[in-house]
């Protein structure tokens, strides 16, 4: 039997980013605000010093900092006629766990969507009409556009102090920047990376092909830097140490950084980790929210009533607690009908490995998690679609993220995998080669979709969730044009030899491609297509909002931290404007 | 002589004409590239360079360690680069010295890459000093190793190394250096007075009250580099 504990005004699911940003706003409103965990609590001094977080094995083979997957995995499968299995190792994606979540370990890639994703069905039914989608394909508008989004991005860029250089200022390209951007109302708020010698190079080979190379928005800060909230961040000193990593240098926007120092003073607040939510309770009309049943370290189980419930998991997660809960309709795709675990979509990858001439040296771990240069050129609808029968693109950047020497050793094709040749081959190239990156959409279809598992179950005895997942037609064909744009860039840069990559089929999870898990609770217009209106509000339980990129109807071209955070700031305003003022549905269906 | 033979003669003369321009050219391009001479950066430190460079040994010491004092920082051992950029912003001014700002800006371009490379191929003794307050160096360990949480301070190791051992080629060791010495860095960092590295540093020296100064030097002074060094890799 579960405790009952004293009632508070909020509880969230999850304290990384979308929980403790949150919990920060409306603790600051005068609400009594609850964070519930599931994993440990962990801050810059002293879990996060040298020379323990560099220790590659521990973190980026063995991914200490993810989900324990031992008693809480996901089960795959590519189509619904196979039998899922647990992923016991994680490589694919990199769910964390922790205080802080995700935006722990993460890169500090800091993008911002473009105009067309959030109205992305009406825009590319208006631009090239009905046909040139793929039968299967099931993408949607947003219900929410960029300008609605705009002051929340600037203001989540701003409070991670996001280094860049604006292309586009309220219509006026910038020199710079990137020219191809979405207008902003002003200016990054630290000015962008030094840019490294790799980056010159791409930038160079981009270039000389009529491209429009810029450098990438990081959020491992080009100089200190103090945020709205009064945190102090440093300056990166780029050591190679960001993806699958804690920044030691309190120098990469993170939770710990630049929202719990703050939000863990305030009196409203309170943390708790090592609580594992096992469901949201609903009242007997199944319309209402109470509150959450969490366990301890224990195993102890805790009722904590709450008037608003905010599901501020991993995305995949966030899914997981809805069908656990029973809200919403899940996703049927014999039918087409239901609408929880719909639209789950990922990001397509790829790239090439461009080899250089051994006199040209590239120090590859000197390097942040995001001081690429890049292009925009093939993101997103940036260039026209009308022949070439897909819809979709990925942004180009030679993006190195720190020579880590188990992870790190580049070989031309045709390279034994291992033994002398091998060894000969990495040392002769480890220093002259760069990587190109390619990276975006992930188109929605029918086909794919979250669910819960009918076998397996956790430590808790709850089900798993079921990834059900393919990458549509459309997007191979999509991530194979750009890798013939990515090879020639490649050339252009002076390669002797350039290795071809993007995305195939089958989808494999036993190879890191992107942690951008996005959609199965997706926002919308329409309860029909959609578990969350525009503000991220259930339809079905109207005090419950799953907030991140589980509401995404397909994800955009980029990595998507920068529109987590837009959405977040505009869920947040949408409860203290309008929902705590009168409680109910913001949207009318 | 008749035709052929002179013929022959201009054929073989071209030649080792050519021979030659490809052999000088070679030479010349050779000769741009200057290779630090630790033999010419040992007499450097020794005796000075005629007529404004005094001895490095002066106050150095000839094997780096200096006096102890903590008015000189030891160098021996330290890397090379660090050294060569440290004079070069002494010699610019960046960073204001007194004393060795008119020395570095006698020195040249090839006296600094051999003098530095000297001192940094010595491997001098630690000289005796007086044991530190253990308190003090407790808290010192503390700051070195894990930092503290709450004044948001980072470890010192995170970019200095292990022990402080330093990260060749851009950051120098801490290991063995002498208190006065650090301490008084610190302190000009905090104050805005040295500003020649990046702005880490700064920020860094103003999170330290003077009490945390103290304790870090003390603490750095008395690590065991040699012990150190046996653990690090080859440089």
């Amino acid at each position: 039997m579960a405790q009952r504990l004293k009632h508070v005004d909020v509880v969230t699911i999850g304290v990384g980013l979308t929980g403790s940003l949150t919990a920060l706003e409306l603790a600051k409103a005068g609400l009594t605000v609850v964070g519930l965990e599931r994993g440990a609590p962990r801050f810059t001094v002293p879990d996060f010093q040298s020379p323990a977080v560099h220790d590659e094995l521990r973190f980026s083979i063995r991914k200490a900092m993810m989900q324990d997957n031992v008693k809480e995995a996901i089960t795959f499968r590519n189509s619904s006629d196979e039998t899922a299995l647990p992923i016991r190792r994680w490589a694919s994606f990199l769910p964390g766990t922790g205080l802080g979540g995700s935006f722990v370990h993460w890169n500090g890639q800091t993008f911002r969507f473009q105009v067309a994703d959030f109205i992305y069905k009406s825009h590319i039914e208006q631009r090239y009409g009905k046909k040139i989608l793929d039968p299967d394909l099931t993408i949607q508008d947003w219900g929410v556009t960029y300008s609605e989004l705009e002051p929340h991005y600037d203001r989540f860029e701003y409070l991670l102090g996001t280094s860049g250089k604006a292309g586009n200022i309220k219509g006026a390209i910038q020199p710079g920047g990137n020219p191809l951007e979405a207008p902003r109302a002003r200016e990054y708020p630290t000015p962008p990376m030094k840019e490294p010698y790799f980056g010159a190079l791409f930038r160079k080979g981009a270039e000389s092909l009529g491209y429009h190379p810029y450098p990438q928005p990081s959020s491992n800060l080009s100089q200190p830097y103090t945020n709205p909230e009064g945190l102090a961040l440093q300056q990166c000193v780029f050591c190679g140490f960001c993806e699958r990593y804690a920044c030691e240098h309190y120098a990469k926007a993170s939770p710990q950084t630049v929202i719990l120092p703050v939000l863990l003073k305030n009196p409203n607040y309170e943390l708790r980790t090592n609580s594992q939510v096992l469901r949201i309770n609903l009242d007997g009309t199944g319309k209402k929210a109470t509150g959450v049943t969490y366990a301890d370290a224990t195993g102890r189980e805790f009722e904590q009533p709450a008037d608003l419930v905010l599901i501020t998991a991993f995305p995949l997660n966030n899914v997981r607690m809805l069908l656990l809960s029973g809200i919403g309709t899940p996703y049927d795709p014999k039918t087409g009908k239901g609408v929880v675990g719909r639209n789950y979509t990922y990001q397509t990858t790829g790239g090439a490995t461009v080899f250089l001439d051994e006199g040209i040296n590239v120090n590859p771990f000197m390097a942040s998690g995001a001081n690429g240069t890049m292009i925009d050129d093939f993101s997103g609808d940036n260039f026209d679609h009308g022949q070439l029968g897909f819809i979709g693109g990925q942004y180009i950047g030679a993006i190195m993220t720190g020579g880590r020497p188990i992870e790190f050793h580049p070989t031309p094709d045709g390279t034994p995998k291992w033994g002398l040749k091998w060894k000969q081959a990495v040392a002769r190239h480890y220093n002259h080669a760069v990587l190109i990156q390619q990276h975006g959409t992930s188109t929605a279809s029918r086909l794919n979709y979250l669910s819960l598992d009918p076998t397996y179950r956790d430590a808790w005895g709850l089900p798993l969730l079921q990834m059900t997942f393919d990458f549509p037609e459309n997007d191979i064909r999509m991530s194979q044009y750009i890798a013939d744009k990515v090879v020639e860039i490649g050339r252009a840069m002076g390669g002797k030899s350039v290795t071809r990559g993007g995305t195939k089929r089958p989808y494999n999870t036993t190879v890191y491609q992107s942690t951008h898990n996005c959609g199965g609770a997706i926002m919308g217009e329409d309860p029909k297509t959609s578990v969350v209106n525009r503000y991220m509000q259930c339809w079905d339980v109207p005090n419950v909002f799953s907030i991140g990129a589980s509401a995404f109807p397909q994800n955009g071209t980029y990595n998507y931290t920068g529109t987590i955070g837009a959405l977040t700031y505009w869920a947040i305003d949408a409860i203290k404007n309008q929902y705590l003022k009168a409680p109910g549905p913001l949207v009318h269906a | 002589m008749s035709r052929g033979r002179t013929i022959r003669r201009v054929l073989a003369t071209t030649a080792v004409a050519s021979i030659g321009a490809v052999w000088v050219a070679h030479a010349v391009a050779e000769s741009l590239i200057h290779h630090p001479d630790v033999g010419s950066g040992a007499v450097i430190a020794a005796q000075g360079v005629a007529p404004s460079v005094p001895a490095c040994a002066q106050c150095h010491a000839y094997d780096g360690a200096s006096d102890g004092s903590g008015a000189f920082p030891r160098i021996a051992g330290q890397s090379a680069s660090y050294l060569a950029k440290e004079l070069r912003d002494f010699a610019s001014g960046v960073r204001a010295n007194a004393v060795m700002t008119p020395i570095a800006k006698a020195l040249s371009p090839d006296e600094i890459a051999d003098v530095t490379a000297y001192y940094a191929s010595v491997n001098a003794p630690y000289l005796p000093l007086a044991s530190p307050d253990p308190m003090l160096t407790k808290r010192g360990e503390q700051l070195a190793k894990i930092g503290d949480g709450t004044k948001d301070l980072q470890s010192c190791n995170n970019c200095h190394g292990p022990g402080g051992a330093g990260e060749p080629p851009a950051i120098p060791y801490l290991a063995g250096q002498y208190a006065h010495y650090i301490a008084f860095q610190l302190t000009m960092w905090q104050r805005g007075i040295r500003n020649n590295s990046p702005d880490a540093m700064a920020d860094i020296a103003k999170r330290l009250d003077a009490q945390d100064i103290a304790a870090v030097a003390a603490y750095f002074q008395q690590v065991d580099a040699s012990v150190l060094a046996a653990t690090q890799p080859m440089k």
